[in-house]
């Protein structure tokens, strides 16, 4: 198991207000899983997400990634793990204005202190991979959302990450790019990458092995895809 | 319209106080360095300006080129030129002698001293100077009338009615009774007379006697005419060449004028009342002068501290544009034309201004008597004037200021700013733009900083610099006049006997002297003849053991050899006989040896009078830093047959207080001479004088430093606590990646601080050139070091560092989940 969630429990707490974003879940993905997770706005599907990209922390449960528990782990250990194991795709991609594409997808590297012919070998790849090598030079404001999104993509998987975490990364886009992008992520899965999705649209979340369903904080279901 | 502009500045104070708060800060600190400077600008450059018909008044100087050493100006001249002058010229109007004294009035065997001067009766009317008590033609036309200032007629008094009192004074040790007959109503604003308070006849004695009133190369005083018409001038000075030649020449052996051809080392030069504090700079023998670079370095920090105040509102403004930018979009939307919305940003821009305006004005009622207790200068807080200048420096302050952020704003496309989900930053030409200014703010505070630093070097190094003698344990007393042997020798043997005295010993030349006599001297080198004019001194035994000057060749005077007996008077006025003497290097120099050691036994002639030189000091600096250590020739004096004339005692302590030694001093002295003050002052209060000017205006550098940096941290927390606020999203993006707190904080700190790492490549040449040329106006200076260089460098860089790490350290602990979040 690669990874291993038990009782996990999120509460956001405001001067006057406690909100439970997550309530007990439980969840075990394999590695080379392709798993989308679904649900209304509001369920705890990004916040879950952000949990397994330990980019937040869960108020109560068990984190274990390759048997590594992640709670107990520091800001420092957390910034290292996820230079190491960790892809990311956002709904609003995320990329840097002020760099370049180039730029923005040699950034994953430079925090590793990977040297510097390595990673232009590397970013060089990864842009090849998701067919925007020819916008290495431009800034993301000069690019249209289907190569931001593939920009994103090519940032995610140029370190050879173990997991992959997508929040919505087709829900800016159109119905083109978003095929387009969904063809890259089920490519990186049939080529070993293991990835969880978030996502609002059950065709996509179709294309994936695994479908989950969360509801008021809580995974409802968990069924595998017939492919 | 006001309304709205009204109710847009306070609703944006409201809102994000903190911005507002230090942009009104900055701006208030501005204007109030500026009005306190500008008053201190405006002070020094009025100087005289409230005598009146100051237009018309000159001072005659005197320049003289002589061989060996720097052509010169004195401001004092010879006295006998008045007569010729009134004479020739009918231009002249009114005229003049201005002798300066000190008096002494006594009570009890305690002296109480009065600044002041020996003047003619005219005094009074060619300074238009109107008495509150008396009546300007006849108050000093009798020889025992006296005239007071208001001030010394209270200090001495207690009251300004005081008219056809007796008061008896007491100068250098000389005793005369005088009446009052006028007290001096207080002249309006700085000027040359500030320090009178005594003003009385010229003794008619002194007249008749004394050499500066009788000789055409020997000079005490002042001479001050009051012309017909400012025109007259020019008139003059054409005339004054032909003038000296008419009246100086004579024969080599006459002693009353210059010689056959004065107009070849001498001339009279006119210098208007008006110009003279800037003037007087390198001028011997006038008050201090004040260095007009200087006083224009201070307008210039005084508007720079304007101007960086004006650039942190453009910055900060900039910045914050975005949060404002669907604000426009809005108005634009309901309708509001880009020059109304302009005209709106505008608006608030000037209230901010003059709100700062208010505060400035009251920081600097604040500043003003504090940059004149550090400067020394009388200047006051002038409302007349602050409030003439204040409205420009709003209006133009709020126009500079709000102009760029005004046209930004306005220029806003509403469609675009409502479809974006983040707020529009103004690209990388505005991020460019602000980037500039905080760059260009920090070069403008570190090259003051660095300014500061070698000021402050110089100043200190002018207090502590090696003048070629001991300067620690040394007290220099009072003149004694009189030429009494007996009594000098008296004088002498008193001091050396008062428990604590090292060592006593007389010279004619003392640190800070107030007079000066040069020859002429010869030397037959093997390059043919050179003269020199070499500064006179005569010294006594104990003079070495007080000073204990560096001997670099040959020796110092004996008392037991005969022939190391200087001249009396006689030998002097005829120019003859064969004596000893001690040379300076600089004399050796100058005359072409190559050794101190190649000098000794050489002789100097003037006319029928050998010197032969038996020893080579080190030079001893006597005067300002600012001016060369003239070539000197000591004669020594053993007090065996020839008394001195008027001798400055020196004496050296050891193991008892300075205060105390002083205290016994006086003591002893006043059972020599208790009619004469003993004034006994430590060498290094005495050279003190010489350069307290440019120690207390250093002061206002440091002010502008501290002022400047200050307002830079201003902007750049601002603008740090604004960049962090918009760069948390990235900062979200960049720890998702795998950045830790580390690494952001160093992604942040440098990124904040490459502005400030370019002023410093800015700031460092233009500080350089400008210092270069200041120390180059001291003959005695520091050296452009480095170091000072790096210690303002590395101290902007401390400074910006710690003024973002507050800000840096709080984005990169955001945590990346809620950072990424934030738009």
């Amino acid at each position: 198991m690669l990874i291993d969630l038990s009782h996990i429990q999120r509460l956001y707490r405001s001067d006057e207000v406690e909100t439970t974003a997550l309530l007990d879940i439980h969840l075990g993905i394999e590695a080379g899983e392709f798993v989308a997770i679904m649900g209304p706005s509001g369920c705890g599907k990004s916040t879950l997400l952000n949990i397994l990209g330990t980019i937040d922390r869960p108020t109560s449960g068990s984190y274990s990634f390759g048997g590594q528990e992640l709670t107990e782990l520091g800001e420092a250990a957390l910034a290292a793990f996820r230079r190491e194991n960790l892809g990311y795709v956002f709904q609003s991609f995320n990329l840097i204005d002020e760099l370049t594409i180039e730029e923005n997808i040699e950034l994953a590297l430079i925090y590793r202190r990977m040297p510097k012919a390595e990673r232009r070998h590397r970013v060089a790849h990864a842009m090849d991979h998701v067919g925007i090598a020819h916008r290495a030079r431009h800034y993301p404001s000069q690019l249209s959302g289907g190569q931001q999104q593939r920009a994103a993509i090519a940032r995610a998987i140029v370190g050879e990450p173990r997991l992959i975490l997508a929040d919505e990364p087709t829900g800016n886009l159109d119905t083109e790019n978003g095929a387009q992008v969904m063809d890259i992520l089920q490519r990186l899965n049939d080529e070993g990458a293991t990835i969880v999705m978030v996502t609002h649209s059950p065709s996509h979340a179709d294309l994936a092995k695994r479908r989950v369903d969360m509801l008021d904080g809580q995974v409802v279901i968990s069924v595998r895809n017939a492919i | 319209m006001l309304t709205t502009i009204l109710r847009g500045a306070l609703r944006q104070a409201r809102r994000h106080p903190v911005y507002v708060g230090l942009d009104l800060l900055g701006l208030a600190l501005g204007i109030g360095v500026f009005l306190s400077l500008a008053l201190l600008v405006r002070y020094e450059s009025s100087f005289n300006a409230g005598l009146p018909g100051v237009e018309r008044l000159v001072r005659v100087d005197e320049h003289w080129t002589l061989a060996g050493i720097a052509p010169m100006e004195e401001a004092d001249i010879s006295f006998l030129a008045l007569p010729f002058l009134r004479q020739d010229f009918p231009e002249i109007e009114d005229a003049a002698r201005l002798l300066p004294s000190a008096f002494r009035t006594e009570q009890g065997g305690a002296f109480t001293k009065f600044d002041g001067y020996e003047t003619d009766p005219s005094f009074f009317r060619v300074f238009g100077i109107a008495l509150s008590r008396g009546v300007v033609d006849d108050a000093l036309s009798r020889p025992d009338g006296l005239v007071l200032s208001e001030a010394a007629a209270m200090k001495a008094f207690g009251t300004r009615d005081i008219l056809g009192r007796r008061v008896e004074l007491n100068k250098a040790g000389v005793r005369s009774v005088h009446v009052v007959t006028g007290v001096m109503a207080p002249i309006h604003g700085p000027n040359l007379l500030a320090r009178a308070e005594m003003i009385v006849p010229i003794p008619g004695e002194e007249a008749r006697t004394r050499s500066c009133f009788l000789y055409w190369g020997s000079a005490c005083g002042a001479i001050v005419l009051r012309l017909r018409t400012p025109e007259d001038i020019g008139a003059m000075r054409a005339r004054l060449r032909d003038f000296v030649i008419r009246h100086a020449s004579g024969a080599d052996d006459d002693r009353v004028a210059i010689g056959p051809h004065p107009e070849k080392i001498y001339e009279m030069r006119l210098v208007p009342l008006r110009r003279l504090n800037f003037y007087d700079v390198g001028v011997v023998d006038s008050d201090d002068g004040v260095d007009r670079n200087v006083v224009n370095a201070i307008g210039l920090i005084g508007f720079l501290a304007l101007v960086l105040a004006c650039a942190n509102t453009v910055n900060l403004a900039t910045a914050r544009a975005g949060l404002r930018a669907r604000e426009v979009a809005v108005r634009k939307t309901l309708g509001a034309t880009r020059r109304v919305l302009f005209v709106q940003f505008m608006g608030e821009a000037l209230v901010v201004t003059a709100v700062a305006g208010i505060v400035g004005l009251v920081l600097c009622e604040i500043l003003t008597p504090e940059i004149a207790s550090l400067t020394g200068e009388g200047v006051t807080v002038s409302y007349g004037f602050v409030l003439a200048v204040l409205p420009v420096v709003v209006v133009v302050a709020g126009l500079a200021s709000g102009f760029h952020p005004a046209t930004i704003l306005s220029g806003y496309r509403p469609a675009a700013v409502l479809a974006a989900a983040r707020m529009p930053s103004g690209g990388r030409g505005a991020a460019r733009l602000r980037n500039a200014l905080v760059a260009g703010q920090f070069a403008i505070a570190i090259a003051i900083v660095i300014c500061t630093l070698v000021i402050d070097r110089q100043t200190a190094f002018m207090r502590d610099a090696d003048r070629g003698y001991s300067k620690s344990g040394l007290l220099i007393g009072q003149q004694v006049l009189g030429g009494d042997l007996e009594q000098e020798r008296r004088m002498l043997d008193t001091l050396r006997a008062v428990p604590g005295v090292s060592a006593v010993g007389f010279g004619e030349l003392e640190p800070a002297p107030h007079a000066m006599s040069r020859s002429d001297y010869k030397y037959a080198g093997p390059n043919g003849q050179v003269s020199i004019q070499m500064l006179f001194d005569r010294v006594g035994p104990g003079y070495f053991e007080v000073y204990r000057p560096r001997l670099l060749a040959g020796r110092w005077f004996d008392p037991e050899r005969g022939q190391d007996e200087g001249p009396d008077a006689d030998d002097l006025l005829k120019s003859k006989g064969s004596f000893n003497v001690v040379v300076n290097v600089k004399a050796t120099t100058t005359l072409g040896f190559a050794t101190p050691r190649q000098a000794i036994g050489q002789v100097l002639t003037a006319d029928g009078l050998r010197a032969r030189i038996i020893g080579v000091m080190d030079d001893m600096r006597f005067v300002s830093p600012r001016e060369e250590v003239a070539p000197e020739i000591i004669f020594f004096d053993t007090l065996a047959r020839v008394p001195f004339v008027d001798p400055i005692p020196a004496v050296r302590f050891q193991g008892v207080a300075r205060a105390e030694m002083a205290r016994r001093l006086d003591r002893a002295w006043a059972s020599v001479r208790p009619e004469l003050a003993s004034n006994f002052q430590p060498a290094d209060e005495r050279m003190a004088e010489l350069f307290v000017g440019d120690e207390r205006r250093g002061h206002i550098f440091t002010v502008g430093a501290v002022v400047a940096l200050l307002i830079a941290c201003m902007g750049l927390y601002s603008l740090a606590a604004f960049s962090a606020i918009r760069r948390v999203h990235e900062i979200g993006i960049r720890k998702t990646l795998g950045a830790s707190g580390g690494q952001i904080t160093i992604l942040l700190l440098r990124d904040f601080l490459r502005p400030v790492a370019l002023a410093c490549v800015l700031a460092c040449p233009v500080a350089w050139v400008v210092m270069r040329g200041w120390l180059s106006g001291f003959e005695q200076r520091v050296p452009l070091s480095p170091l000072h260089f790096l210690v303002a460098v590395a101290a902007a860089l401390l400074i910006a560092a710690l003024t973002v790490l507050g800000q840096t350290v709080r984005v990169a602990r955001a945590e990346p989940a809620r950072a990424l979040r934030a738009q």
